[in-house]
């Protein structure tokens, strides 16, 4: 884990956050630091935002790095980008906290090579909801404008899952801009945060403490929101009935899995031949038990994505965005997902160095029986 | 004279089991000669083997299995070689088939026979303590699954009185009570002896009380005390059946000053049951008296100091020789020197006794038939390092195992591995 | 061709028959809807695994042109492999049959008559319905490279390159330094168990190198090796310019890299420096060699010599087993040299392990030497305070300290071990395939482990472990023999890798490769034994094993689940 900086570089703010932002990157690419950077921009065509690879550095200023939507998780748009042909090109890309967490997740997977990409992050107030901003563009565009100017960590605009998200600043970026009530600062956050800086003769002098102590007061009001969302999600999936009830309008079109960055697999199980059983099969449990319904498994599809992926959940909810008949997708593996990173005291995304639990094998983890274990080997000196 | 590829191995321990597969995979023929009427040597009467506690009949078992089911090695178990005749490349071997009396092909080992028999005996494999019928296999487990009947106590052969209780109890005829000891000639390219070891006989030895009191051990009567298939199946009860020690006391290096060597596995082993027992009897006292403590491996260490942190307290003794072991008020008494040259005693309910391994009974005959050398202990001498030590002064035979000295079962697997090499260099000249 | 299955079950004698209703078993099995459009033949048999019932099952797949084949039997361990090679001996495809086990499974466990007999017959309906689904899995067979690449030209490593050379079979033999015989040449004298002098270690020398199936490369050492047994492809590079690098082709490899002696500089009990008269063993053998006697460094001959056993045992946490020997044999050298000279050993516990060494005990013991048992002792300069078993405190004042240090992996052995693909022990040696019973193979077939490399040893026994490695190569790995490897192995489905290679981190036996342009994990099927780990590890379930996939599994259970 990298020491967090204690002091940061104060960025000029007259023209606005954004128009910084995108200052600095147009002076990294002029610089030849960059030999592109990655940003969200207005597409021409309508009135969507797309993740594009920028090389001419004059085009940056038409892009909005602090985006309203999120119609794609930044880290497949990297998993994409990173497939192949390492070692040629030097990239920037500014990505949600969220979409850092997922980042890092896939690399754990080797679905994302991070060795020619410098990540940076940003204090994210959050997202609207995809049908909402496209019910009225102009009006989603305004109240996110507004949201920024007046700094409204806690609005009631965004999406469920923004509004409970406690993890909106700091993650394992290399470098992140930090908002305060008045300040745009720049930090490093890793080795090659910190080189860059260096490279780009930055001056260190701003001390952190102030904009710590100030994301440490939404982040409680967060924590609240949180904390209330959950127990009503319990609610919602605690016991059989309450499960079946809450997807029950599921079409299965499987959107979520398809848009969530952590379902990487080429085939989904659900989608495989073993979700697809031929008649005898069907008509045995049929049989078993009175009548079945078809396709057979909507629940599964459900239960079995938490137990494939919900330690490396890092809530971004795109699944919810996704969804066709509004069950509140995100929430709910978002709830599911802090108890099963609890159980195994992992949080996705936060750290490269983190082990995937279903990787990694630690005797204390099997409480008493791990203890007896233990003691065993102490006794017996060496049992294999 | 003609090369014959064919193998004789006499000893069917780790060593000799060891040699057998490895050549049978390598094409030649093997015959495995066994005095005992079961494959496994002494292993086998390990319920667990250090430093790992592995299940000795896991180990083994499988092996056992494809020896006798590999159709390049003739297992000849009740069998002794009696006369060797030629030279390295080229021996002709006279061996002695001990009549079993029942038919190895068709008895399933279903067991019938045995309730029947109405003679009982005692069962030495099981270090006397407890009994067999006539027709028996030494323990439960034991391979080949086939009973043999003891000619000398059975009624019918020994001409006492018509008895036919086990014929009558088989239902696949596998009795035939006309079977006669047969003699079997085979020609081999190269031989192995792999004859093991026995227990030092410390009957005799004064002061240890052995045989004299009842709570008194030796290491392999309490290797099968605490087996799951032993006579109390594993129960640590002692010669009354009854009785639970309260406290053990474990003596290192018995008999030492008789043989005046280490028998290198005591240690390991004594701090195995030292192990064992505080599982068993977690309230019990135990101690280990010793004098030198010798861990030749480098996982030895580490099981022992476990061993000394939580199972048994070590106590040094300065003389060996002046250890007595006598009785007072219902216990045992163990009279020793400690480190300080004091007078010390403690007294426990039992005592085990880590008595001395020596060269296999019946294996100095053997040497004189092979015409092969022993040292002075009565190991097979094997020629030091020359052509490396498991040659014997007999070109063409080859020493494996604790027939040459005392070792744990890695070393001896080793020297079988290494007398392999020996003799398919020499097979294949 | 129609199918046509062969179910037949065995009595067992009175094992199986005796708990079960063998007739009603056969009667409901003839009845199964599922199969009455498929052509079946059943019986029953007193004792399949008989040499007569190995004739009859043989006779019966043959003369019903069975497509398929059921035992209800006992446990596979028992007789799967005699089934299997039943088949071996018609048209059937052995992996087109499976046994049941109704003996330990079923009539063995259940006591109630009606209850076994159900469970049977959903059993044996359970491996029906699996070997319907089962693939004719074909055995392959490879060529195989007999030659063998010896890592280490020490004694061991020398020993097995004479034992395994011949015009059948080269031998490839690399020595990091650049000269052969390790520490073995650094010796003056051998102990008299031995019963050979230094000549015979020389002599071994010279017949590796005069021996034409031999290739010796000094100042040589590995750079990568991939493959399995019988077919490994090796780079090996000069030491100095690494760039010179030669590639070979072998069957087998011995690492015989040998042991280094702790040095006690890095221990807290030892207080001395350079100019201290304080040697360990390796260096008294160097001065014996140079000068014939043993000397200080002023030249003069000492009067007190003390010889410290177990130097560096508690950090390391082993006995070196080698040591007591050879400071017997140093102490009696020293007596030898001249009888005034006081010569002390100090010992925490004499470990004589070879049937001879007792003997050499007494008789050092009767040239005079002083034995003390000790509980520690401290070192500062040539003085020795310490504690002896009595619990006395006594100061020592010598001219000269001969240490017995610990012997530990040489330099190198961690990196060799990952580029091999082996094991370490916790104490740094290479760890065995099976520390009982099967001590000179390591966990990657072909690779074994012979001398200092495995662990403290002493000559005699570093030669038998180089012929034991012989002895394993001679049997596995025949000049001109196949090799026939495992045939129900992983596979990897390209089209749904991801290439998370989560399979290759799990994979104990290095039998996972990642294809860098495909961007996907492989199984090379040669090496891979079925584990069956990489399957279970597979986020996007991507592995199946051939003969155990998920559909012939569910099978299997279907029934029972019912």
């Amino acid at each position: 884990m990298t020491k967090i900086s204690k002091k940061g570089v104060l960025l000029e703010v007259k023209s606005g956050v954004q128009t910084s932002i995108l200052q600095f990157f147009q002076d990294a690419v002029e610089k030849k630091i960059f030999d592109a950077v990655m940003l969200p921009m207005k597409v021409p065509s309508g009135d969507s935002f797309a993740w594009i690879m920028i090389e001419d550095s004059k085009i940056i200023k038409n892009a909005q790095p602090l985006a309203p939507i999120m119609p794609v998780n930044a880290a497949k748009a990297l998993k994409r980008y990173t497939r192949k042909g390492k070692g040629k090109f030097k990239v920037a890309a500014l990505l949600k906290p969220c979409e850092i967490r997922a980042t890092i997740e896939l690399t754990k997977l080797n679905q994302v090579n991070l060795d020619d990409v410098t990540l940076f992050s940003y204090d994210c107030v959050g997202a609207l909801p995809m049908q909402d901003y496209i019910a009225d563009p102009k009006e989603g565009d305004a109240k996110f404008e507004k949201l920024l100017t007046d700094k409204n960590w806690n609005s009631k605009y965004v999406k469920p899952v923004c509004k409970i998200c406690d993890k909106f600043s700091l993650s394992a970026s290399d470098l992140h801009f930090a908002l305060n009530d008045q300040e745009l600062l720049l930090f490093s956050n890793s080795e090659r945060g910190e080189k860059l800086i260096t490279d780009l003769d930055l001056k260190v002098e701003i001390n952190l403490k102030k904009w710590q102590t100030y994301i440490e007061e939404q982040k409680k009001i967060k924590l609240k929101n949180k904390e209330e969302t959950y127990k009503i999600v319990k609610g919602m999936v605690e016991g059989f009935e309450n499960l079946t009830e809450t997807f029950s309008n599921c079409i299965g079109c499987h959107n979520c899995s398809s848009s969530c960055p952590i379902c990487y697999c080429r085939q989904c199980y659900f989608d495989s031949s073993v979700a697809k059983p031929n008649s005898d099969v069907v008509m045995m449990r049929a049989e078993d038990r009175g009548a079945v319904s078809l396709p057979l498994d909507r629940i599964m599809f459900h239960t079995g994505r938490m137990a494939h992926m919900s330690l490396s959940c890092v809530s971004c909810g795109l699944c919810s965005d996704a969804c066709p008949v509004n069950i509140p997708v995100a929430k709910i593996f978002s709830y599911v997902a802090s108890q099963t990173q609890k159980t195994f005291e992992y949080s996705a995304g936060a750290s490269a160095g983190d082990a995937l639990p279903m990787k990694e094998y630690r005797l204390d983890e099997l409480g008493e029986l791990g203890e007896l274990v233990k003691s065993a080997e102490a006794q017996e000196g060496g049992h294999e | 004279m003609d090369q014959i590829d064919n193998v004789l191995i006499i000893g069917s321990g780790v060593a000799g089991m060891e040699a057998s597969l490895m050549l049978s995979k390598a094409g030649k023929k093997v015959t495995l000669v066994e005095k005992l009427s079961l494959i496994g040597g002494k292993t086998i009467k390990n319920e667990e083997t250090y430093p790992n506690m592995d299940c000795s009949t896991c180990l083994v078992a499988p092996i056992q299995q494809e020896i006798l089911q590999d159709g390049n090695i003739n297992v000849l178990t009740s069998s002794l070689v009696e006369e060797v005749k030629g030279d390295a490349g080229n021996f002709t071997v006279k061996i002695n088939k001990k009549a079993g009396y029942v038919d190895l092909v068709a008895c399933l080992g279903c067991g019938m026979c045995y309730p029947v028999c109405p003679v009982e005996l005692v069962n030495e494999w099981e270090e006397n303590l407890t009994n067999k019928k006539a027709i028996y296999v030494p323990c439960a487990g034991a391979l080949p699954n086939v009973p043999v009947i003891n000619a000398e106590n059975c009624l019918q052969l020994n001409g006492t009185e018509t008895c036919n209780k086990c014929v009558e109890a088989c239902m696949f005829g596998a009795i035939n009570m006309a079977e006669k000891d047969e003699q079997i000639e085979v020609n081999v390219g190269a031989i192995l002896v792999a004859t093991g070891y026995d227990m030092l006989d410390i009957s005799n030895i004064k002061d240890l009380g052995y045989g004299q009191y009842q709570g008194v051990y030796t290491a392999m009567e309490f290797e099968r005390l605490f087996a799951a298939n032993g006579p109390t199946e594993g129960k640590l009860v002692m010669r009354d059946g009854e009785k639970v020690p309260s406290s053990v006391a474990i003596i290192h290096c018995v008999g030492r000053s008789q043989t005046h060597y280490c028998s290198n596995v005591c240690c390991m082993a004594s701090s195995k049951h030292a192990h064992f027992l505080h599982h068993k009897l977690p309230d019990a006292k135990i101690y280990n008296i010793y004098s030198d403590v010798c861990l030749p491996d480098k996982t030895y260490q580490k099981f022992h100091e476990g061993v000394k942190a939580t199972s048994s307290k070590f106590i040094y003794q300065l003389d060996r020789d002046k250890m007595k072991i006598s009785e007072e008020n219902d216990k045992l008494k163990i009279d020793y020197l400690d480190n300080t040259g004091k007078n010390s005693s403690i007294q426990v309910d039992m005592v085990i006794l880590a008595n001395a391994l020596k060269s296999a009974e019946g294996s100095g005959e053997l040497k004189e038939v092979l015409g092969i050398d022993h040292d002075k202990f009565g190991f097979v001498e094997a020629q030091p390092f020359r052509i490396g030590s498991i040659a014997t002064s007999k070109p063409g035979i080859f020493v494996a195992g604790c027939a040459e000295g005392p070792k744990d079962i890695q070393n001896s697997v080793i020297q079988s591995e290494a007398a392999v090499a020996q003799i398919m260099s020499l097979l294949n000249r | 061709m129609s199918e046509k299955i062969g179910i037949y079950v065995c009595e067992c004698g009175p094992n199986i028959a005796s708990k079960v209703d063998i007739e009603k078993i056969m009667q409901e099995l003839a009845k199964l809807e599922d199969y009455k459009d498929k052509e079946l033949v059943i019986k029953n048999h007193k004792l399949l695994c008989s040499v007569e019932g190995k004739k009859f099952l043989e006779n019966e797949i043959n003369e019903n042109n069975l497509t398929h084949l059921v035992c209800a039997a006992c446990s596979p361990r028992d007789h799967d492999t005699t089934f299997i090679n039943v088949c071996k001996k018609t048209e059937l495809n052995p992996y087109l049959y499976q046994i049941v086990n109704i003996r330990e499974q079923c009539a063995w466990i259940i006591p109630d008559k009606e209850e076994a007999t159900s469970k049977a017959i959903r059993m044996i309906h359970g491996g029906m319905d699996r070997v319907m689904y089962q693939q004719p899995l074909e055995e392959k067979q490879l060529d195989s490279n007999p030659d063998v690449l010896i890592i280490g030209g020490g004694i061991a490593g020398m020993e097995a390159a004479i034992t395994l050379a011949s015009k059948d079979r080269a031998v490839y033999l690399i020595e990091k330094t650049d000269k052969l015989g390790g520490k073995s040449a650094k010796l003056k004298e051998l102990l008299p168990r031995q019963g050979v002098t230094l000549n015979n270690l020389q002599q071994k020398i010279s017949d590796v190198q005069s021996n034409r199936y031999i290739k010796v490369f000094t100042n040589t050492e590995l750079d990568s090796i991939v493959g399995f047994l019988g077919n490994f492809e090796i780079v090996i590079k000069n030491v100095k310019e690494t760039d010179n690098t030669t590639e070979l082709l072998a069957g087998a490899v011995v690492v015989a890299t040998g042991f280094d002696l702790t040095n006690i500089s890095s221990l807290d009990s030892y207080n001395s420096n350079k100019e201290d008269e304080i040697y360990n063993a390796l260096e008294i053998e160097e001065m014996l060699l140079a000068n014939g006697k043993i000397t200080m460094q002023n030249g003069n001959e000492p009067t007190k010599v003390a010889l410290i056993h177990c130097v560096g045992r508690p950090e390391v946490g082993y006995c070196s087993k080698t040591c007591c020997d050879y400071l017997l044999k140093i102490a009696k050298l020293i007596k030898d040299q001249s009888p005034t000279i006081e010569v002390t050993e100090l010992y925490k516990h004499m470990c004589l392990p070879n049937k001879h060494d007792e003997e050499f005990y007494e008789q050092v013991q009767g040239k005079g030497v002083d034995f003390i048992k000790i509980k520690n002792a401290e070192v500062h300069g040539t003085t020795i305070n310490l504690t002896d078993i009595t619990d006395a405190k006594k100061k020592l004042d010598v001219d000269m300290i001969i240490v017995g240090t610990a012997m530990v992996p040489a330099a190198g052995t961690a990196e060799l071990g990952v580029e091999l693909n082996i094991d370490q022990h916790e104490t740094g040696f290479f760890q065995e395939a099976h520390l009982k019973i099967n001590p000179i193979s390591t966990n990657t077939d072909g690779v074994f482990v012979v001398g200092g490399a495995h662990g403290p040893v002493g000559i005699s026994e570093s030669m038998l472990q180089a012929q034991a490695a012989a002895g394993k190569i001679f049997t596995q790995l025949i000049p001109g023999q196949k090799i026939i490897p495992e045939v129900k192995v992983s596979e990897i489905l390209e089209a749904y890798c991801t290439g998370c290679q989560t399979c290759l981190e799990v994979c104990g036996f290095g039998a996972i490769y990642f294809d860098e342009d495909k961007g996907i994990s492989v199984v090379n099927e040669a090496i891979c034994r079925g584990c069956g780990n990489c399957v279970g590890s597979c986020p996007s379930g991507s592995i199946r094993t051939r003969h155990f996939t998920n559909p012939q599994l569910y099978q299997e259970v279907k029934e029972a689940l019912r």
